[in-house]
C-alpha cells in the first residue's frame, strides 16, 4: 500500500445508517468519508417502494426511495465524501482501514470508526434449493424494483414476516403471479396491514407449512410444500405441488459482521436480533476504543431504525472527538433516543426493545463500573446471553381484541385479514347507524404498530391516534364527512370510505389502489373481499389521482348495498367479469 | 365501453411467444421503463438485447436466460441467488474473464457473455489486456 | 432418489452436502472452523456467508451446544476477495 490518508471518522456501509451517522458528524464539522463496496449508495434502501411507518419525524408516509434521495441529498449539503465501489477488506491497528478500488489499494487512518455494513439474507436448505429459480426475497426485491426485471412469472414465498409480506406486494405491482405465502409458524409474522394487501389480492398465506422440495429440469419448475406439526415436524401426506418457477426465501436476516469479528470487538448472541450481534452501549460505541456501530449489522431492524442509530452514532464519535461539546451532544441524542424508543413501541417492537435494552445493560455491566443501576425490566439474568431466546424476531402480536399470547382462530395474524370482531372493536371502524347516514371512512387497522399519519391527512380532526402512536386510530364520526383524503395516506392501505346513504340498492365504496393496469371511470369490474374472493361485480364511478397521494390511486366503486362492508378490492387482470 | 390495451396492460411483463420478455415496462410506482441506449451483447454467442448500465444478470433474466453456471465438483446449473454481488452464485466468463459477478457488473456494447463451466478458464487474449492494462506485463 | 441429507447441499460454494457436514462433526467436529477443516464449508468465495448459520444449527442440532456457543469461523483480513494486482507494492 503505497498512498495513506487521513480523516477523522470512517463510516464504513453508505446504507441508511452509514449515511444517517456521516450527516450528523459532517454537521459537528468532523472530516467524514464513507467507503461502499457497492457502485450506488444507499444499501437496500432505493429498492423499498412502498411507504414507511412512524411519524412525521419518522417520514412516516414517505416512500423508502424518497427517504433514500433525501438522506443522499442530507449528506451531501454536510459535506459528506462518499466512495463508492471501494472494499474495506480488513480493520487495522490502530483504526486504520486497508482499502481496495478495482486495481488500486491504499491505506486510510482514522480517529474514530462507524461500521454500518447491515446485514445478509438467511438461506434455507431444502431439495433443489440450488437450482436455478431460488433466491432471496430481497433479490426478487432488487430485481423488480431496482432493474426493472421479473425474477419469474410465478412465485412461491417463503415466510410471512415484514419482508415476505411486502415483497410479495411489489411482486404483484410488477406484473408477477404469488401462488402463496408459506409459513411454518402457526402465526403470520409481519404486520396485518402487509398481509391483508395481498390476502385482498388472492394470495393464501398458508399457515405451518413450509417447502419440502424444489423441482425441475435446470430450473424451478415446481415446488412442493408440506404441513407441520407443532413439534415442526412434516406430517406425511399433507404434501402439496406448486407450478412455479420461482421460489423466494424470506427467512431472516444475519448481521454482516465479519469485520467487527476480525477487528475484536466483544459480542453478545440474542435470536430477538438475529443471532451473535456486537456489544454497544446506548452511545452505539463497542468494547473498542472509536469504533462505533449502527443498523442491521447490531441487530436486524428497519430502515427507520437504522437510520436513528447511526445518528446516534455519528453524534457519538463527533463528541469523542471532541467537535460537540458534551451538553449539545447529550441534547441531540436524547432526541434521537426518543424517536429511537418511539420506532421500538408496540407489541411488534417489544422484542427488539428488550434486547436491545439487556445488549446495553450487559455493556453496562462489564464495562461502565459497578453502581450503575440496572434499568432493564425484563430478562438478562447473570451471564447474560439470552440462549433461549426464539430466533424470530417477528412474533405477531395479538391485534387488540384478542389475548397477547394466543391469535384469536379467526384474526388478522391468522388470516392475514381483520375479523368482523377485530373490525368491530376498532375504534377506526364506524357504527352501522354512521354508516347508513352517509359517506364516511373506515380504519381498518385493528393491530397496535408505531404508525400515525392518518391523524395528520384528515383536514377536519376527525382522525386521532395520540400518543403512543401505537394507538389504533380512532374516528370521530360526526366530524368525519367522507372526503377520502386519509385513504392515500395510510402506509398500510388500511382505510376505505363507504357510503351507504345512496338511493336504491347500491352503496359507494372508496379503496386505495397500486397497480396496473389502472380501470377506466365507467368501467365493470370484478369486486373482492377481504380474502381476495370475487363477491360480485361494481362500476368504477371515479379514479382519484393526485401528486399528494405519490402514487396511491383512490378507486369509487358502486357495488350492490350489501357488500359494502366485504369489497376492499377489485380483481387485478383488468379482465372484465363473465 | 372502450378499454384500452398496450400501454395500460403494462405493469406486468410483457410475453412474446416463446421467448420470455420479462421487463416490467410500466409500473404503478416507479412509472414507465425510463429511456436508456439499446445496445447488444452476445450471450454464448447469441446476441441479447440489453439496456445501457444495467447489470449483465438483468440483460439475461429479461430475455428468459436463468442458467448462469455450471459447479464444478457437480455440475449443477446456478443463477442469481442474492442479486447483490454477496453470494457469487451468478458468476460467468465476461470477455474471456472469469469469475464475473453479472449482478453487479453493468453490460458493455458488445460484451461476450458465457455460461461458465466449473472455475471457468482465462481466455488468452483476456490475459493479454489484462497484462497490458496493469502494467504487469512489463 | 438418495435421502436428501446426502443431496442437500449446505455450502453453495464448495457444494458440500448435508451428509458431509454431519460426517464431520460425527468426526468429531464441534465448531464451524471444524466443519471448515474437514469439509472446506465456508471456504468458496462468498467466505461462509450462505452456509455458516446453517452449519451451526447443524452443529447445535447433532451436539446439543447451544446456538450461542457456536462461533463463527476466524475472520481474517481480507474480508472479501481481493485482486493480488491491487495489493501488491509500487503500483501507483
Amino acid at each position: 500500500m503505497s498512498f495513506k490518508e487521513s480523516v477523522d471518522i470512517a463510516v464504513i456501509g453508505a446504507g441508511p445508517a452509514g449515511l444517517a451517522a456521516a450527516i450528523e458528524a459532517a454537521k459537528a464539522k468532523a472530516r467524514v468519508v464513507v467507503f461502499d463496496e457497492n457502485l450506488s449508495p444507499g444499501g437496500q434502501l432505493f429498492k423499498q417502494i412502498h411507504k414507511f411507518f412512524g411519524s412525521r419525524e419518522h417520514l412516516a408516509g414517505t416512500r423508502g426511495y424518497r427517504i433514500g434521495e433525501m438522506l443522499l441529498k442530507e449528506a451531501s449539503e454536510a459535506g459528506v465524501e462518499i466512495r463508492l465501489g471501494t472494499v474495506v477488506y480488513g480493520v487495522f491497528e490502530p483504526l486504520t482501514l486497508g482499502l481496495v478500488n478495482g486495481d488500486k489499494s491504499w491505506a486510510c487512518s482514522a480517529r474514530a470508526i462507524v461500521v454500518a455494513t447491515g446485514a445478509m439474507e438467511n438461506t434455507m436448505a431444502f431439495p433443489g434449493w440450488t437450482l436455478p429459480g431460488v433466491m432471496g426475497a430481497g433479490a426478487a426485491q432488487t430485481m423488480v424494483n431496482i432493474h426493472r426485471v421479473l425474477p419469474g412469472r410465478k412465485v412461491l414465498m417463503v415466510g410471512s414476516g415484514n419482508v415476505g409480506l411486502i415483497v410479495t406486494y411489489q411482486l404483484l405491482q410488477a406484473g408477477a403471479e404469488v401462488a402463496a405465502i408459506v409459513e411454518a409458524a402457526d402465526k403470520i409474522g409481519g404486520y396485518g396491514v402487509h398481509a391483508s394487501k395481498v390476502r385482498r389480492a388472492g394470495v393464501p398465506i398458508l399457515l405451518s407449512h413450509t417447502v419440502k422440495e424444489a423441482y425441475g429440469n435446470g430450473q424451478v419448475e415446481g415446488a412442493t410444500v408440506v404441513k407441520l406439526d407443532r413439534q415442526w415436524h412434516p406430517i406425511p401426506g399433507t404434501e402439496r405441488s406448486f407450478d412455479v418457477d420461482t421460489i423466494c426465501v424470506a427467512v431472516g436476516l444475519s448481521p454482516l459482521a465479519e469485520l467487527l469479528w476480525m477487528m475484536g470487538v466483544e459480542f453478545t448472541w440474542d435470536g430477538r436480533l438475529g443471532g451473535h450481534v456486537p456489544l454497544h452501549d446506548e452511545d452505539m460505541r463497542t468494547t473498542m476504543e472509536g469504533v462505533y456501530v449502527a443498523g442491521d449489522v447490531t441487530g436486524i431492524e428497519e430502515a427507520s431504525s437504522a437510520m436513528e442509530e447511526g445518528r446516534l452514532a455519528g453524534i457519538a464519535a463527533a463528541e469523542h472527538l471532541g467537535y460537540l461539546d458534551p451538553a449539545e451532544a447529550l441534547r441531540r441524542k436524547e432526541a434521537v433516543r426518543a424517536r429511537l424508543d418511539a420506532l421500538r413501541s408496540g407489541p411488534f417492537g417489544q422484542a427488539r426493545k428488550e434486547a436491545k435494552l439487556r445488549l446495553v445493560e450487559e455493556f453496562r455491566r462489564k464495562y461502565a463500573g459497578a453502581g450503575e443501576k440496572a434499568t432493564v425490566s425484563a430478562a438478562g439474568g447473570a451471564g447474560g446471553a439470552t440462549g433461549a431466546a426464539p430466533e424470530a424476531s417477528n412474533a405477531a402480536p395479538a391485534s387488540k381484541v384478542a389475548s397477547p399470547q394466543e391469535p384469536e382462530a379467526r384474526g388478522v395474524a391468522r388470516t392475514g385479514y381483520p375479523s368482523p370482531e377485530e373490525l368491530s372493536a376498532s375504534p377506526g371502524v364506524p357504527s352501522m347507524e354512521r354508516l347508513k347516514k352517509g359517506k364516511v371512512a373506515v380504519i381498518e387497522c385493528v393491530q397496535e404498530i408505531p404508525c400515525n399519519p392518518c391523524e395528520e391527512a384528515c383536514p377536519h380532526g376527525a382522525i386521532k391516534v395520540g400518543t403512543p402512536i401505537t394507538n389504533l386510530p380512532a374516528l370521530d364520526a360526526e366530524k368525519c364527512v367522507g372526503c377520502g383524503l386519509c385513504i392515500p395516506k395510510c402506509p398500510g392501505l388500511a382505510i376505505f370510505t363507504v357510503d351507504l346513504s345512496l338511493p336504491g340498492e347500491e352503496a359507494l365504496v372508496e379503496l386505495p389502489w397500486e397497480y396496473l393496469p389502472l380501470p377506466e371511470k365507467g368501467q365493470l369490474v370484478q369486486v373482492l373481499n377481504r380474502e381476495g374472493i370475487p363477491v360480485g361485480r361494481g362500476r368504477v364511478t371515479a379514479v382519484r389521482k393526485s401528486p399528494k397521494f405519490d402514487k396511491t390511486v383512490v378507486l369509487q366503486v358502486r357495488v350492490p348495498k350489501e357488500l359494502a362492508m366485504e369489497v376492499r378490492a377489485i380483481s387485478r387482470d383488468g379482465q372484465r367479469p363473465s | 365501453m372502450k378499454r384500452s390495451m398496450g400501454r395500460k396492460e403494462a405493469g406486468r411483463s410483457d410475453f412474446t411467444g416463446r421467448r420470455a420478455f420479462m421487463r416490467v415496462t410500466d409500473h404503478p410506482i416507479l412509472g414507465p421503463m425510463p429511456q436508456r441506449r439499446e445496445i447488444t451483447i452476445y450471450v454464448d454467442g447469441k446476441p441479447i438485447r440489453a439496456y445501457e448500465g444495467e447489470p449483465i444478470a438483468a440483460a439475461l433474466v429479461a430475455s428468459g436466460i436463468r442458467v448462469m453456471r455450471k459447479t464444478p465438483k457437480l455440475g449443477q446449473p446456478r443463477g442469481v441467488f442474492c442479486a447483490i454481488g454477496r453470494c457469487t452464485d451468478c458468476v460467468m466468463t465476461v470477455d474471456g474473464v472469469p469469475n464475473v459477478r453479472t449482478c453487479v457488473t453493468p453490460v458493455r456494447e458488445g460484451m461476450k457473455v458465457e455460461t461458465q463451466i466449473g472455475l471457468g478458464r482465462w481466455s488468452e487474449e483476456a490475459v493479454s489486456r489484462w497484462l497490458e492494462e496493469t502494467g504487469m506485463g512489463r | 432418489m438418495a435421502s436428501s441429507k446426502e443431496s442437500v447441499i449446505i455450502c453453495r460454494c464448495r457444494e458440500v452436502t448435508e451428509q458431509e457436514v454431519l460426517d464431520a462433526i460425527e468426526d468429531g467436529a464441534t465448531t464451524i472452523t471444524g466443519v471448515k477443516r474437514r469439509t472446506h464449508a465456508g471456504m468458496g468465495l462468498c467466505q461462509g456467508k450462505g452456509c455458516s448459520r446453517l452449519v451451526a444449527r447443524l452443529i447445535s442440532q447433532k451436539t446439543g451446544k447451544p446456538l450461542k456457543d457456536v462461533l463463527p469461523a476466524t475472520v481474517r483480513p481480507p474480508v472479501r476477495p481481493v485482486k493480488l494486482s491491487a495489493l501488491a507494492e509500487g503500483d501507483d
